[in-house]
């Protein structure tokens, strides 16, 4: 629009100069024919006279466009001098622009990262992680898929254009280069270099003919090669041993690639399964391409209907009752931060709305002290366009230095977050994809274009004020702003209202905080230390060896001086692996109906002592001890959740229990006898809506018993009588004299893996409370600017009625009584507000109504209050002018 | 008409803005008026090469010098635009003339010392 004016002003002045110039010709031939020349001489002589035309056009044109640069310089150096002639409302202005767009534009670089780009694989959008539902069981999502029905997959569904398997978060010790070393591994297919479409940055990837003879090959990550191998270029082919097994290193992968999550050091070829080998289990995530022209849904019906037909032969089987949920992989890896992360968004751009009033207002004040500057430089002729340009110029240099300074804490502000945000851990408590989250072109562009809008918004509110000249002229001080104290108010209410709704939100979420906090984890988080050690497979190659170290470790960690009780589990509450090992569940005697599906529950092998060392409640029966493990009895404990699921109403202790499909076992499966209950632990996250069944064994070394853990990775719990982590030192020393080769990973505190378990909730609890206490302490700045500048607008009245005898305490309360309506009138938008958008962060919350009473009372109360006292300093200070000086002002 | 020597000779840097704003002193002119008032009152010797007469009257409006707008041409049926002395397009003018017989003098004197 304001370039199209301007090119047709340039037309403009063009069509004027044409006609001069013609003008003139006319008249320098006319004069010649006066003279008695021929006209076409006559003609010729002037423009001889003249020089060339378009030459004089075109020199003109130049000059005209030179000035226009320069006049918008000047105007510029007259703004910023203007600007720094009053270095309180610039600072003012420049920092809470600059808070507010620095803000919107961090969140909106997570946002845009972590939600809106595409992963960072070929074609992205067509990979789908293979998810599955089973409707009928009491397992609500299924994010890992068997061996079988992976073959059955391969071969069969025409949907998908390739698969791959992977096991996100294995462990192995590096040995030889240095000290031993926990590594993450994910062990991968070799397809999964094909069906993401990535390539290595170094080397190559492994080749399904190394897969099938079982050769250890293994692909670095770009950050361990070069924390680990400082870059050599020479890396590929080099010999590491990882667990023993000397292998292979055949490439380097960019440091863009980080599947399934940042942490993996390394990825290895899966020892393959083959179809005869494959099983029921589910070990494995999978990810697939889907065939140009399928859609998700196709490939959800089609690998139902193929889930289904997989094993006819046996009615109960779970697959009968699979349903696939094939996912995209973008929804599948940040589905679970999206809406908190929109919300986050939206939070920070309510910030920003609560800046901009404040700015706005502080450009009212600044539009009427100049008012009658203004009316005289228009009274003298300056045109609309001088005085937009005049206000333009001033709010968009304030603008762009607020973007520029907003930007740098941006910078900075997305360096903490990608440093202390919680960018790995279990899906429920972290932020996916923080490690990609950088300031960019398209953030950098949103901030530019953030503060063009505020620069136009802000610049034109003295322009719509300065509609008459006679009448601003006319004004005094004392008449000038009724009505404007109205935009005041109005403005005043307005951050009310959005920054209640913002400390409502952030009210909530604390209180859900709190709530997830105090959930009774069913064990005793204080003064435990865990880790985890895996053994080699090369130096431990069958259960008995893996027991025997598991307990010499126990033993020499158990006389370490300050530990109380040592134990250990294939699997702790909240572990990252989550179910890490689960099954259905048959018990003796109860035959299943055709179609149903036995319970499916979480299995977990401990040594003895386990409950006691994690003081988890026994409920009835007894616990496992280091007799039942020595004696390899063959019994189970079950938590409450499993009773309640397979056993309602019965006494379990005494019934037998074993796993397995019959159908596939060639041996009948052993027979478990359950000997005690125990009170329930988080399987899948603190939030998780009911507890998950739980069933513990003892360690077998010999026993055949199916679905029994593997043993050859154990976490330990270390009840300790002095700090946890002061042992750590001790511990390591302590499994290094068993093993020099083994290496401690996940070392921390029980207290550690709880807090971890509420990250992500932390994580938005933190952002939307710095949020809402920066538009509260906006706000509350905002008011009381506006309410000083009232007072100092009305102190002619004030010094009237102090004069006439009114008391300054009835002065304050009057100005008071004015801030407080609006406080009031605000404060009910707002919380309407946060009524009505309640149920949007629903999603966020845990164990609160978004309606609380006591998080909306309280949050209006602290509001209310803060709100006053702003309102109360300046009434004060009016109350106690003497009345001669509060009329001398006028 | 042959053009003599002294024609050919560029104006010195300004001088150009000195004649226009002279031209005017006695009242509005447009610009062929203003060309052929310095031709005549020179008795021919100054031409002024009528095209670079605008980018001079163009730089004199926006120092704010002079003022120009469409008027009717007396006895004749058509408008021309007419360029108007300011206040401060006097001033300057008597600022430049006395700088240029300053100029003048000191060039006479070194031309011409006094015998």
């Amino acid at each position: 629009m304001r370039d199209l004016r301007f090119w047709r002003r340039r037309n403009a002045e063009d069509d004027d100069l044409d006609r001069e110039l013609r003008v003139h010709l006319e008249l320098a031939t006319e004069e010649r024919l006066e003279a008695g020349v021929p006209l076409r001489d006559a003609q010729l002589a002037a423009r001889r006279e003249f020089g060339s035309v378009a030459l004089t056009k075109e020199e003109l044109r130049d000059m005209r466009r030179g000035a226009a640069v320069e006049r918008l310089w000047q105007e510029t150096r007259y703004a910023a001098r203007r600007l720094l002639r009053s270095p309180a409302f610039t600072a003012a202005t420049v920092l809470t622009l600059a808070l507010a767009i620095g803000a919107n534009a961090s969140i909106f670089a997570v946002v845009y990262r972590v939600v809106l780009n595409p992963l960072p694989y070929g074609d992205s959008e067509r990979l789908v992680a293979l998810e599955f539902s089973l409707p009928v069981g009491n397992v609500r999502k299924i994010y890992y898929i068997p061996s079988r029905l992976y073959f059955q997959y391969l071969e069969r569904a025409h949907t998908l254009d390739g698969l791959a398997l992977y096991v996100a978060t294995n462990e192995l010790t590096l040995t030889g280069h240095g000290s031993p070393e926990r590594i993450r591994v994910s062990r991968t297919t070799p397809s999964l270099a094909s069906v993401l479409r990535v390539t290595p940055a170094i080397g190559r990837w492994f080749d399904s003919d190394e897969a099938a003879r079982g050769a250890s090959t293994a692909v670095l990550s770009y950050g361990f090669w070069v924390r680990r191998f400082g870059q050599d270029p020479n890396v590929v082919g080099r010999p590491i041993t990882l667990d023993g097994v000397p292998t292979v290193v055949v490439g380097v992968m960019p440091a863009s690639f980080a599947f399934p999550d940042p942490r993996v050091d390394v990825w290895v070829a899966a020892p393959f399964i083959t179809r005869t080998t494959a099983t029921d289990a589910y070990t494995f995530a999978a990810v697939a391409r889907l065939r140009d022209g399928a859609t998700i849904a196709q490939a959800r019906s089609e690998l139902t209907r193929l889930a289904v037909d997989l094993d006819p032969s046996y009615p109960n089987n779970g697959y009968k009752a699979l349903v696939s949920t094939a996912t995209a992989l973008l929804e599948a890896t940040v589905g679970s931060i999206r809406v908190t992360l929109w919300i986050l968004l939206a939070s920070v751009g309510v910030v920003l709305l609560v800046a901009c009033a404040n700015v706005a207002n502080l450009f009212l004040v600044r539009s009427e002290v100049r008012q009658r500057e203004i009316a005289m430089r228009r009274a003298l002729g300056a045109g609309n366009r001088a005085i937009a340009h005049y206000f333009l110029t001033e709010s968009t240099l304030l603008s762009l230095a607020g973007g520029a300074v907003g930007l740098a804490l941006a910078w900075i502000a997305i360096k903490v977050l990608v440093a202390f945000g919680p960018a790995v851990g279990p899906w429920w408590a972290n932020v996916p994809r923080l490690h990609e989250v950088r300031l960019d072109a398209v953030v950098c562009t949103i901030a530019v274009a953030l503060s063009l809008a505020a620069a136009l918004a802000f610049g034109s509110i003295p322009l719509v004020r300065f509609t008459s000249v006679v009448e601003s002229l006319h004004e005094s001080r004392s008449t000038a702003s009724r009505s404007r104290h109205r935009t005041r108010h109005l403005l005043m209410a307005g951050q009310i209202a959005l920054a209640l709704v913002l400390l409502v939100a952030s009210g909530l979420t604390l209180r859900s905080f709190q709530r997830l906090r105090a959930v009774d984890p069913g064990f005793d988080a204080a003064s435990a230390l865990t880790f985890r050690i895996g053994l080699p497979r090369i130096d431990y190659p069958e259960p008995g060896r893996m027991a025997a170290a598991h307990r010499a470790i126990i033993d020499r960690v158990s006389a370490l001086s300050g530990v109380a009780a040592v134990s250990a589990s294939t699997c702790l509450p909240l572990s990252e692996q989550q179910l890490c090992q689960g099954g259905p569940l048959f018990i003796e005697g109860r035959s299943l109906p055709p179609g149903v599906i036995a319970p499916f529950v979480a299995i977990r092998a401990v040594d003895g002592g386990y409950f006691e060392t994690m003081r988890m409640r026994v409920i009835s029966g007894r616990g496992i001890e280091r007799g039942d493990v020595e004696r390899e009895e063959p019994i189970v404990v079950v938590n409450q959740a499993l009773v309640n699921a397979a056993f309602p109403g019965q006494d379990p202790i005494g019934k037998r229990v074993r796993f397995g499909n019959p159908s596939l076992s060639r041996t009948a499966p052993e027979w478990l006898t359950v000997a005690g209950v125990v009170g329930n632990t988080p399987t899948f996250g603190l939030a998780e809506p009911a507890p998950f069944p739980q069933l513990y064994m003892p360690i077998f070394r010999s026993r055949r018993v199916n679905m029994a853990p593997r043993l050859d990775a154990m976490s330990y719990v270390v009840r300790t009588k002095v700090a946890p982590q002061s042992l750590a030192d001790a511990v390591r020393r302590a499994v290094g004299e068993v093993d020099a080769n083994l290496a401690l990973a996940q070392v921390q505190t029980l207290q550690d893996i709880l807090e971890r378990s509420a990250a992500q909730m932390a994580f938005t609890m933190v952002l939307l409370a710095i949020a809402a206490s920066v538009s509260l302490l906006l706000g509350i700045v905002g008011i009381y600017g506006a309410m000083s500048y009232i007072v100092s607008q009305r102190t002619g009245e004030i010094g009237i009625r102090l004069a006439l005898g009114a008391n300054p305490g009835s002065v304050a309360r009057m100005i008071v009584r004015q801030g407080g309506v609006v406080g009031l009138a605000g404060a009910a938008v707002g919380l309407a507000a946060a009524f009505a958008g309640g149920r949007l962060i629903q999603s966020l919350l845990y164990g609160v109504s978004p309606h609380e009473p006591s998080v909306l009372a309280g949050t209006t109360a602290l509001l209310l209050t803060v709100v006053l006292l702003a309102c109360w300093l300046p009434a004060r200070r009016a109350a106690r002018l003497s009345p001669l000086d509060a009329l001398r002002t006028e | 008409m042959p053009r003599t020597a002294t024609t050919r000779v560029e104006l010195l840097q300004g001088t150009l803005d000195m004649l226009v704003l002279r031209a005017l002193l006695f009242g509005p002119l447009h610009g062929h008026a203003i060309a052929t008032h310095i031709q005549r009152t020179s008795e021919d010797v100054l031409r002024v090469d009528h095209g670079s007469l605008y980018p001079a009257l163009y730089r004199l409006k926006t120092r704010g010098w002079i003022t120009a707008s469409w008027e009717p041409m007396p006895d004749r049926n058509r408008e021309a635009k007419y360029y108007r002395l300011t206040a401060a397009g006097k001033r300057r003018l008597s600022a430049e003339h006395s700088k240029w017989r300053q100029l003048a003098r000191a060039i006479g004197l070194v031309m011409e010392p006094a015998r």
